[in-house]
């Protein structure tokens, strides 16, 4: 049972409490937490769970804003990472995007939303759907009248129909003027390549997003070409698991608007689609890098936004890199991004130059890895194909449209 | 022109920024009492409350207490809009504790509500009154809830069940039958949404009253896949604890170890042939790791003190479990269903689930199944970086005990640049565990990778986890020596200006390599050469002062190492000023070393430069190397020859003396390295004591298998279960007194149960006389209740004070002083709500009092040692609630010896085992009594010895024994006939209590200082009792309702530190 939930700004100020049970706690935990974080540096941010001598704290950091859930008794620890994680994407979906200035702005809406999302510190209403329905999004309109009219309620009369149906994700009564129904294929590529060169690990992490704008309450039916290439996967509360076990076939009525269908995973690629190939020598106190990028195996489609990061060993002192395509760009925390974009036709892009490294030392002796970004629309690396997509029990013939895309996830090349 | 559109964007995220506040609540947030807030509030128009009550929770939300505002904000809970009702919700339930009386007036409104036709109405009423925590309108929600556990709406009836556990945090006891009840209706509800905030209340409610879960099993199974997420996760855990409490655990899964098996089947072989089949002992000690497994299945199903107290006989008594407990996952349907019904769950989005689903399969599943649980997880590491740690922190321990259900996915274990420290050095731990012969090759290619990693400390886990590689798989073991040399060589290169964390890498290749070459010194000599030649180069005085070690150690291993120590010690010798603290200890234990296994001209020309080094140390800076160079020299004055021991060369008994001292010490062989004691603690599979690694308050580990039985008395055991845990509930309020109510809690249940009545001979407030009295308790059971007229009830008293004290020794003399006692009154607030209603409650009910209780029961007698293992000696021990005279410490043993043999017996004498004070001390860490006191008291007063013991005939003697710790055991040896005969004392924790005298006006004093703390009031009405007693008889029956009562007081008042005194109160009916 949680006991209480901070928003803390990203410099450390409460800027919301909201008290969960009659056991108030007292704000000093967050004081006590922040000269945590403070004095262990950055990397106690990532310790989920933290043993603070009152509370067992739970930390779920989004946009630099931290969301600190405090317990004191046993509970599961991933339900409470997974509520404020929730938390956080349903104040996303509701604010458009997080910072500071935002929670602060709509802190009434924040504070509806977390009364409606958790009860007695056990979560109550999370469905965004549902939400939605019962505390109305700031949007212009509503900013507008306010503006105009002085005040107005956000909050709904009713309680919405679908809490006691037996579909909690869809509204009873949905009506749209035009059906329509998108699949994206969302898939993300997990590559390891080591200093030799070699692909120690390749694999896809995918989603099936769904864009469902349907009246009433129609069946879907999706099924694939080649479900047996999937390792994993996981889905939507909405999804029937009996279909699935027996056929492969994904069988489900819709939640309305997006939302993610299923997400799966394909391991065991044997190549990726782009190579980078960085080289590291170092002599007497300076160090020559030279990174080449190139297209291995083309996907058929144009791969666009290409960027190569890394981070500066701590023991170089200064760098002096430049790219025969793209910007080179240093940061002040060392990180060192290199902006590609697309891969020209007639040259293969590469970045050279030199660092010097800290006096007195010879060699470099800790080496950097690369983390590779691209974007690859309209195909599917792993290979995963969409078989149909039936629909049933609707008023009108609905559009359906299929994409698919693929990007990097964590790819990382070791030099 | 970069920097001019740099500026226009800047401005123009401003500018949008200011567009968006507007309309948006930033003012009320940025300035909130910029205007006077109250006559807002008063206000007719809802827009203007609105504005007013959003300013008050901007001021809640900076921290500002704006509970003086409460009267006014009350007043609008009338209003219509349901805006302004909202946010007068929020506010109230954020200060309804502070300002109850005002919190009162509110009731009316919520009460109306309740009745409303809309369902979210009624629902947020409902919500808003029973997150006000007042105990006088406890019973107008409990009425409320009931009344919403039957709404036709779906959403109130979830929003009921959700405030059980509100309703239940009052701890008023005499509802909780009742909350009770409405969690069995809801359970029972045929919504899902409902069932899963049905088992959230259940959980936090009465998690042990499993009895409840029986009669819905099947039905709750059925629909968890339909149950919403967070509901599934709770049930989950709700469904395997009746599941294993009912069936017990399922034969062939990984909580049966493989060690209980062969036991099982060495006994039982022909009974049962399949097994045997399955048990084929080089499969299963490959599949998993049964001695962890051993341990974990253990932990999981064990306290914490439970735990501790049995780490020190573990070994000796390997918990044999009954075959009774085991099931089949395929013979028995509920098992089974379980099963079925939580594999869905796996692939479920939210992470908690699939862990949760997960533990279940990991411990109902038979070993062969358990596979289908290694995906889901894998993935989950994939969803967030926040449940990533949580998950790999369970992977691990799944890892360790059954390693080849990761084998094959080593790959989803390499470290990412990415992932956090703490997620590196979990996937590194993960590794090492399951690296495998065939794995092993691309692991290292992959720890070749991470030692260049940036962060240095990952790089330094990496060569550790080289080693622990290559000590599982001794085959690798010669690529791994070979690597870590290069890197040893390599890291020492740039040394010269290393940081700590470079150095820490090197250090900890050195260690590794020393964990490598321990296994097989001999075939390693070249290593130490090598090592020993590169001394030069290496400057970390940790990784220095290693590898002097390995030296000294194996310095008669092999050919080269004797050849070049004269060098080596003449280079030590020359350098040792320059050494760090550290090396020189070092410096100077090898040379002892060495000393001792030289012969020939390597000895004179070693005893000089040993000589030399000892001159040396003795002008050192450090006092600890002085000490430890005038200790060896000492010790080594044969070898040296020094001339200024002359006085003790005189003496070569003497010299002897410090000859074996010092061979024994140094010169012995290290033993090859046994198997690292399993200390750590394991807890169930997904809960946040796994995490943070010691139990979390409120973590219960599985129940005792088969511990559900069905019959008239289950009512009753439920009863007393459900007063533990809120007394334990209550402990974790007071945070201060948390420690004790965890160290008692759990070990009581079973032994105080049995023989609460001998405990009672210890209560403060009767005399502590002379017990060993054997008069049946029966049959004098009337004159110990005595009756007084006090007016038309008959008030009688029983007084069962008991100063329970959980803290060990050092509590004692706390209660002794009485200025203490009065201290500690003083600092525990009462609940005066509470006092008050027991004011109440005692005027119609009469008080029994039992006097002298103590000193006419027979007190339990355990055995010391069984006359099958001593030879016919049979040995009992009592134990006594007399006050040793020699201190307080100590607890008073009436042991009884009898001579069941044939033989005469002699010399017959309990004393201490000596040998055992090592491992008893170490276990002495883990708790806490004060060292102070230890050194002080004796553990084992001396025993007068008996000197003869004829056939048949029974001697007693009297022990005073100090317990080192409430929960462990204390080893003794006894002697008799020349044997020696290892036994136990089971400490009873009854026992630490020690008597408090003091009169009865005093008594009634303190008593009435006590009302306020954690009172429970229970009610039960016997009336055979009541019609007994008018006979003034008292029958078996009654007795036994009696102590039924004590037993309920007793369980609750020892899983409950901070539970002093108990009294009973029996309500006396006149009969008219």
């Amino acid at each position: 049972m949680l006991h209480c939930i901070f928003l803390l700004s990203d410099s450390g100020e409460v800027m919301l409490e909201k008290q969960l049970t009659g056991h108030q706690v007292d704000r000093s935990i967050c004081v006590w937490f922040w000269d945590q974080i403070i004095s262990q540096g950055d990397s106690l941010k990532l310790v989920p769970v933290i043993a603070s001598p009152t509370h067992y704290l739970f930390q779920v950091v989004r946009e630099g804003i931290t969301f600190l859930a405090c317990t004191q008794v046993e509970m599961p620890p991933l339900m409470a990472i997974e509520f404020l994680s929730r938390v956080a994407d349903v104040l996303t979906d509701y604010l458009g995007s997080l910072n500071e200035d935002l929670i602060k702005d709509n802190f009434v809406i924040v504070y509806e939303l977390l009364d409606e999302m958790i009860d007695n510190g056990f979560p109550l209403t999370t469905e965004p759907n549902i939400l939605r329905e019962m505390i109305a999004p700031p949007n212009i309109v509503s900013k507008v009248l306010s503006v105009v009219t002085g005040n107005v309620s956000n909050m709904s009369n009713t309680l919405p129909g679908a809490t006691s149906s037996c579909v909690p994700w869809r509204k009873t009564d949905l009506k749209h003027a035009s059906n329509e129904v998108y699949v994206d294929l969302v898939e993300e590529m997990d590559a390891i390549i080591n200093r030799d060169g070699a692909l120690v690990k390749c694999e896809i992490y995918g989603e099936v997003q769904v864009n469902s704008q349907l009246s009433g309450l129609p069946d879907l039916t999706l099924s694939f070409a080649n479900p047996s290439i999937l390792n994993d996967m996981r889905f939507h509360p909405c999804v029937r698991l009996r279909p699935w076990e027996a056929n492969q076939i994904l069988s489900f009525v819709p939640p309305d608007g997006e939302f993610k269908l299923m997400s799966y995973r394909v391991k065991k690629l044997k190549s990726t689609p782009i190579y980078v190939k960085p080289q590291l020598s170092s002599d007497s106190g300076t160090c020559r890098i030279s990174v080449l990028v190139g297209i291995r195996n083309d996907p058929g489609k144009s791969i666009d936004s290409i960027t190569v990061q890394f981070r500066l060993p701590p023991c170089v002192l200064s760098a002096d890199l430049s790219a025969n395509h793209g910007a080179v760009n240093i940061l002040a925390d060392k990180t060192c991004s290199w902006s590609i974009g697309r891969i020209p036709k007639d040259k293969a892009p590469s970045m050279s130059g030199t660092m010097a490294l800290e006096t007195g030392l010879q060699r470099l002796n800790v080496f950097p890895s690369f983390q590779v970004s691209f974007r690859i629309m309209g195909v599917a690396l792993s290979g995963l194909q969409i078989d149909k997509l039936d629909l049933k029990n609707l008023p009108s013939r609905p559009y359906k449209g299929f994409r698919a895309l693929t990007r990097a996830g964590e790819f990382e090349v070791r030099s | 022109m970069f920097t001019q559109f740099g500026a226009t964007s800047e401005s123009l995220s401003k500018a949008s920024t200011m567009m968006f506040r507007i309309g948006t609540d930033a003012h009320l947030y940025d300035d909130p009492d910029d205007v006077s807030i109250v006559p807002l509030l008063d206000s007719k128009f809802d827009s203007e409350k609105c504005e007013a009550l959003k300013r008050l929770l901007a001021l809640i939300a900076q921290g500002f207490d704006v509970s003086s505002y409460f009267p006014q904000v009350v007043k609008n809970v009338a209003s219509q809009s349901l805006e302004v009702k909202k946010l007068v919700y929020l506010y109230l339930l954020h200060y309804a504790e502070k300002r109850p009386n005002e919190a009162l007036l509110s009731i009316n409104y919520f009460q109306k509500d309740l009745g409303d036709l809309n369902p979210l109405v009624r629902a947020w009423a409902l919500r808003t009154m029973a997150g006000i925590r007042l105990h006088v309108i406890a019973p107008i929600i409990l009425v409320a809830v009931g009344k919403c556990a039957r709404d036709p709406s779906v959403y109130v009836r979830k929003c009921a069940a959700n405030a059980l556990p509100k309703l239940h945090d009052l701890r008023l006891e005499e509802h909780s039958a009742s909350i009770e009840e409405i969690v069995g209706i809801l359970l029972n509800d045929n919504s899902p949404g409902v069932v899963g905030a049905a088992a959230a209340a259940f959980a936090s409610i009465c998690p042990n009253n499993l009895s409840l879960i029986g009669r819905h099993y099947k039905r709750l199974c059925e629909t968890l896949p339909d149950v919403e997420e967070w509901g599934q996760i709770v049930l989950v855990g709700i469904l395997l604890r009746y599941a294993v409490a009912k069936h017990g655990l399922v034969e062939g899964s990984i909580m049966i170890s493989s060690r209980s098996l062969v036991k099982y089947n060495s006994e039982r072989e022909d009974l049962e042939p399949c097994l045997a089949r399955k048990e084929n002992p080089d499969d299963i000690s490959s599949e998993i790791c049964s001695e962890i497994a051993d341990v974990v299945s253990r932990s999981y199903l064990e306290g914490p003190e439970k735990y501790l107290s049995q780490l020190s006989c573990m070994d000796k008594n390997p918990s044999s479990m009954d075959i009774s407990h085991f099931t089949s996952s395929k013979s028995n349907d509920d098992v089974k269903i379980l099963l079925q019904c939580t594999s869905p769950l796996l692939w479920s989005h939210n992470s908690a689930v699939v862990l949760a689903a997960a533990g279940v399969h990991w411990i109902m599943a038979p070993k062969e199944d358990i596979k289908k649980i290694v995906k889901p997880l894998l993935f989950l590491l994939r969803s967030s970086n926040a449940s990533k740690y949580v998950v790999l922190c369970n992977i691990q321990v799944f890892a360790k005990a059954m390693p080849s259900l990761f084998v094959p996915h080593f790959e989803d274990f390499f470290v990412s640049s990415l992932d956090s420290y703490q997620v590196k050095a979990l996937k590194l731990e993960i590794l090492s565990s399951i690296a495998t012969c065939s794995s092993i090759s691309a692991i290292f290619l992959e720890f070749q990778d991470y030692i260049r990693d940036q962060d240095r400390r990952f790089a330094a886990d990496t060569v550790a986890a080289i080693g622990l590689c290559s000590q599982r798989l001794p085959d690798v073991a010669k690529t791994c020596l070979e690597g870590l040399l290069a890197l040893a060589l390599s890291e020492s290169s740039n040394g010269d200006f290393a940081s700590a964390d470079e150095e820490a890498v090197l250090v900890q290749a050195i260690n590794s390599i020393k964990t490598i070459i321990k296994q097989d010194p001999p075939s390693h000599e070249k290593v130490i050469v090598y090592l020993v030649r590169s001394l030069d180069s290496i400057w970390a005085p940790a990784a220095r002062a290693m590898i002097i070690w390995m030296v000294g150690e194996y310095n008669n291993v092999g050919g080269v190492i004797p050849k070049i120590l004269p060098t080596l010690f003449k280079y030590l010798a020359g350098r040792f000023t320059l050494e760090a603290v550290e090396t020189k200890l070092q410096i100077l234990n090898a040379c002892t070393k060495v000393l001792l296994r030289a012969k020939g001209e390597d000895l004179s020309i070693l005893r000089k430069i040993v000589g030399y080094l000892f001159e040396l140390a003795k002008c050192d800076f450090s006092y600890d190397v002085r000490d430890r160079a005038r200790i060896l020299k000492n010790l080594l004055s044969h070898r040296i020859g020094s001339p200024y021991l002359e006085e003790v060369k005189d003496q070569p008994e003497i010299e002897d003396l410090a000859h074996v001292l010092t061979e024994s010490i140094f010169g012995g062989q290290t033993k090859p390295p046994s198997c690292e004691p399993l200390s750590y603690r394991f807890y169930l599979p997904g809960s946040l004591s796994q995490i943070v690694l010691h139990a979390a308050p409120g973590y219960e580990p599985l129940p005792e298998p088969h511990s559900l039985i069905y019959d008239e008395s289950c009512n009753i055991s439920t009863d007393v279960q459900g007063i533990k845990t809120s007394g334990v509930g209550v402990a974790h309020n007071e945070p201060n007194e948390n420690d004790d109510s965890e160290a008692v809690s759990g070990s009581s249940d079973e032994e105080n149960t049995s023989d609460y009545s001998s405990q009672e001979s210890m209560s403060g407030s009767s005399e502590s006389g002379g017990s060993g009295s054997a008069s049946d308790v029966n049959d004098n059971a009337g004159p110990l209740i005595h009756l007084s007229d006090a007016d038309l009830t008959h008030r009688n008293r029983v007084e069962v004070s008991e100063e329970n004290d959980a803290s060990g020794s050092n509590g004692v003399d706390e209660l002794m002083s009485k200025r203490d006692l009065e201290s500690w009154l003083d600092e525990n607030p009462g609940l005066n709500q509470n006092s008050l209603d027991l004011g109440h409650v005692q005027r119609s009910l009469a008080r029994i009092s039992i006097k002298d209780f103590g000193g006419l029961v027979k007190p339990k007698s355990y055995t010391l040692l069984d006359p099958a293992n001593g030879n016919g000696l049979s040995v009992d021990y009592t134990f006594s609630s007399e006050v040793s005279s020699i201190s307080p410490l100590l607890v008073c043993l009436h042991v009884s010896f009898r001579n069941c043999s044939k033989e005469p017996m002699s010399d017959i004498l309990l004393f201490e085992e000596e040998s055992n004070r090592s491992p008893d001390s170490s276990d002495q860490s883990v708790s806490e009594s004060s060292p102070v006191s230890r050194s002080e008291v004796p553990t084992l007063v001396p025993m007068e010895e008996i000197a003869n013991l004829e056939p048949g005939h029974t001697l007693k003697r009297i022990l005073q024994v100090r317990f080192q710790h409430h929960l462990l055991h204390l080893k003794l040896v006894l002697g008799c006939n020349g044997r020696k005969h290892l036994v136990k004392l089971r400490p009873d924790i009854g026992y630490f209590v020690k008597p408090l005298p003091m009169d009865i006006e005093e008594f009634s004093n303190k008593e009435s200082h006590l009302p306020g703390m954690f009172e429970y009031i229970r009610r039960c009405t016997f009336t055979d009792h009541i019609s007994e007693l008018n006979d003034k008889y008292e029958s078996s029956l009654v007795k036994d309702n009696f102590l039924l009562i004590c037993e309920k007081m007793a369980l609750k008042m020892l899983s409950n530190a901070n539970l002093f005194l108990v009294s009973v109160d029996m309500p006396v009916a006149c009969q008219p």
